[in-house]
């Protein structure tokens, strides 16, 4: 019993540092609770005794751990009803999760280094955006569509590109994450540079996403709404990403990546696999982006540029290559240090730019490394 | 006088737009020279050489207004002063693009091509991002300076800017001696035997060290001169041309075959025409013009990766 006493006062130190770090204002209230929540990282990570204790008591009592952490989750914007930007940020980070997870296959598991992200996540936005004001279509068709619709041009871009190898693959990404950026700022059809707009809120049995919730006699801002909505696709992204990665197919991507040649020799089909490396990852861009649009209400080509996919790629490479958890730790950090550290917002591709190089000198796998595969 | 006749003037337009896409190829050339130079050297791609160009631009404007302020202008000639500005940026900028391989480079030797890859992207976002807060009013177009003289010369109904023809000569002499210099000196030497095979090139007693550094500090030589020479005829540069330039740069190289000399140029040649007949001969196809080019890039990637000049090499096991 003391050991599940222990576990649940340190998950809820942390989860109140995490708290107050998301709603203090003041600079240096914010560095304090950053500095305290690096001290305790730091000590249980140095103390052995703490730390295999630690360690320990998670692995016995896991599913109280984890459901513990699954009430926080839910119960932060109740926890934030006064705070309606935060929540907005946190819906942020969810999305940030759900495209880092996606370039994560990419990256973490096969080796291609994929900076068309910003051009996945327009497609789907864009193509659900289009499809909602011509066609009136629903917001819950429209999620997977617009992730298919990113999908097919994920397979349209991946299928060329598997004779190419690492350098020119990557060009090409980039070169079409400039192309799309270019189409979108100048064909009509898509709004030019104004974009997209009135797009209508989602739906759910006559309760609109755009008004707020109204629980325990609280009115929760409807920034919730989309919060729990990202939760349920990051959830779900997190799941498949487990599945996938058991499966055949993960195992395909890692060989891959160990050694191309090799794994060709022991019959796996690698461009299948690369392929579907491609198409699974831009589906759940677009799938990102669908939300993306629907949350904004507004879209324009200036939030799909080569800098979007810059910051999937300076997560997946902090949190961690091939390691789900440390990815959405990643999505979390780089979601929130950058808001929270308002002065710093000019700098912050300067600053990602570095810290993408620190990383790659000091710790290349990421904060999280991928983590032995267990086989049982 | 008679008007000219209307073929006349398609002609000669048709001449004037020659001029400029052999203008825009030499520029080009310029980096992807530097960047073929490279993949052949250490095997990685420099992708933010374009952003050592837009250095190189910048710093020209830096000088110019410096000596405006030295009150030099008033003195000595503009073409003495010209000179000394292209001399002070091809040097600076030649050590700038070394000391960056020295730092961000130089230690991923050994690691991955993974990592160099992003490390290169990372290392040009830092580039742009200073240039864009240190600089004052970066994020703004800046106007370059008219460093150039600015006359035209008719040459029957053709009018042709004595600027442009300037660029190509001054591109066409820069890349001739860097071809004279890998192709005939002892370093030129040491470098095409680096390419070849850096272990025996090592076992040789070549100092392949030093030998990349100046491979490096050529290369960033060209592209600082680039640099200004596209400021020169396009006479405002922004802090993020570095990313189109290097990557249309690379693309270049890639055309006309990554790790060949002479196929920078041909690939350059033909992004270079590409970009500037659509631009000037599709209606409205203006703000196209460089989705045309990936289009062929992409083309060729796709079908024939090795280049119009490159050999296609086995993997190695």
């Amino acid at each position: 019993m003391f050991e599940i006493g222990l576990l649940i006062f340190i998950e809820t130190l942390f989860f109140v540092l995490v708290y107050l770090f998301i709603i203090l204002e003041k600079t240096y209230s914010i560095l304090g609770i950053l500095g305290g929540i690096i001290l305790l990282s730091i000590l249980i990570n140095k103390v052995n005794r703490l730390h295999s204790f630690l360690s320990e008591c998670f692995s016995k009592y896991k599913t109280i751990a984890i459901l513990y952490g699954i009430i926080f989750i839910l119960a932060l914007p109740i926890l934030l009803w006064e705070y309606p930007y935060q929540i907005f940020i946190l819906f942020n980070a969810g999305l940030f999760a759900i495209l880092a997870l996606g370039l994560n296959w990419q990256i973490g598991s096969t080796n291609i280094v994929n900076f068309a992200t910003g051009a996945s996540f327009a497609t789907g936005a864009y193509t659900s955006a289009l499809l909602s004001i011509h066609l009136g279509l629903s917001f819950w068709i429209l999620l997977p569509i617009g992730g298919m619709a990113a999908a097919g041009i994920g397979f349209i871009l991946g299928l060329p590109c598997m004779k190419a190898k690492t350098y020119y693959l990557s060009l090409v990404t980039i070169a079409f994450t400039l192309i799309v950026y270019l189409l979108l700022n100048n064909l009509r059809w898509t709004g030019g540079p104004d974009g997209i707009a009135d797009i209508p809120f989602p739906k759910i049995v006559n309760h609109s996403f755009g008004s707020p919730i109204r629980l325990f006699g609280l009115e929760i801002p409807f920034q919730a709404n989309f919060y729990y909505l990202a939760i349920f696709l990051v959830a779900l992204t997190f799941f498949v990403d487990k599945r996938l990665r058991y499966s055949r197919i993960g195992l395909a991507w890692n060989a891959i990546r160990n050694d191309e040649v090799a794994a060709e020799c022991q019959g796996i089909n690698v461009t299948y696999s690369k392929v579907m490396s491609f198409s699974l990852n831009f589906f759940f861009d677009g799938v990102a982006g669908t939300l993306f649009a629907f949350c904004m209400s507004h879209i324009s080509p200036e939030s799909f540029t080569f800098n979007v996919s810059v910051t999937v790629i300076t997560i997946v490479i902090v949190g961690g290559m091939d390691n789900a958890v440390g990815i959405l730790f990643g999505a979390l950090l780089m979601t929130l240090i950058p808001e929270k550290f308002q002065v710093f917002q000019n700098y912050r591709m300067l600053i990602f730019g570095f810290i993408i190089l620190i990383m790659l000198r000091l710790r290349p796998k990421g904060l999280f490394p991928q983590t032995v595969r267990k086989y049982d | 006088m008679d008007p000219p006749l209307k073929g006349n003037r398609d002609m000669t337009q048709f001449i004037e737009q020659i001029m400029f896409a052999l203008m825009l190829s030499s520029t080009y050339a310029l980096i992807a020279v530097g960047i073929t130079l490279f993949f052949g050297a250490i095997n990685i791609v420099h992708f933010s050489h374009g952003d050592v160009a837009m250095l190189g631009a910048f710093l020209g404007i830096i000088f110019y207004g410096l000596f405006g302020f030295m009150g030099l202008w008033e003195n000595i000639p503009l073409w003495l002063m010209t000179m000394v500005i292209f001399l002070l940026v091809f040097i600076v900028i030649g050590f700038l693009g070394t000391f960056f391989e020295r730092t961000v480079i130089k230690p991923f030797r050994k690691s991955p091509l993974l990592m160099v890859l992003v490390a290169t992207i990372a290392l040009g976002i830092v580039i742009r991002e200073s240039v864009r807060l240190f600089y004052p009013q970066g994020s703004n177009p800046q106007v370059f300076p008219k460093i150039l003289p600015q006359v035209n010369f008719e040459v029957g109904h053709l009018i042709l800017r004595f600027d442009h023809f300037i660029i190509l000569i001054i591109s066409f002499l820069l890349i001739f001696f860097m071809f004279l210099f890998i192709n005939k000196t002892k370093t030129g030497l040491a470098i095409r035997a680096i390419s070849q095979d850096i272990e025996a090139a090592n076992l040789m007693g070549i100092n392949s060290d030093i030998i990349i550094a100046i491979t490096f500090l050529i290369g960033s030589m060209l592209a600082g001169l680039a640099g200004i020479l596209i400021g020169s005829y396009q006479t405002i540069v922004r802090f993020d041309i570095g990313l189109m330039g290097g990557i249309k740069g690379f693309s270049a190289a890639v055309v006309g075959g990554l790790g060949n000399f002479y196929g920078a140029i041909v690939g350059s040649l033909i992004l270079g025409f590409i970009e500037s007949l659509t631009s000037a001969y599709i209606p409205g196809g203006a703000p196209y013009k460089d989705v045309f080019a990936f289009i062929i890039v992409i083309f060729f990637l796709v079908f024939k990766p090795s280049g119009i000049l490159g050999r296609r090499a086995p993997i190695k096991i």
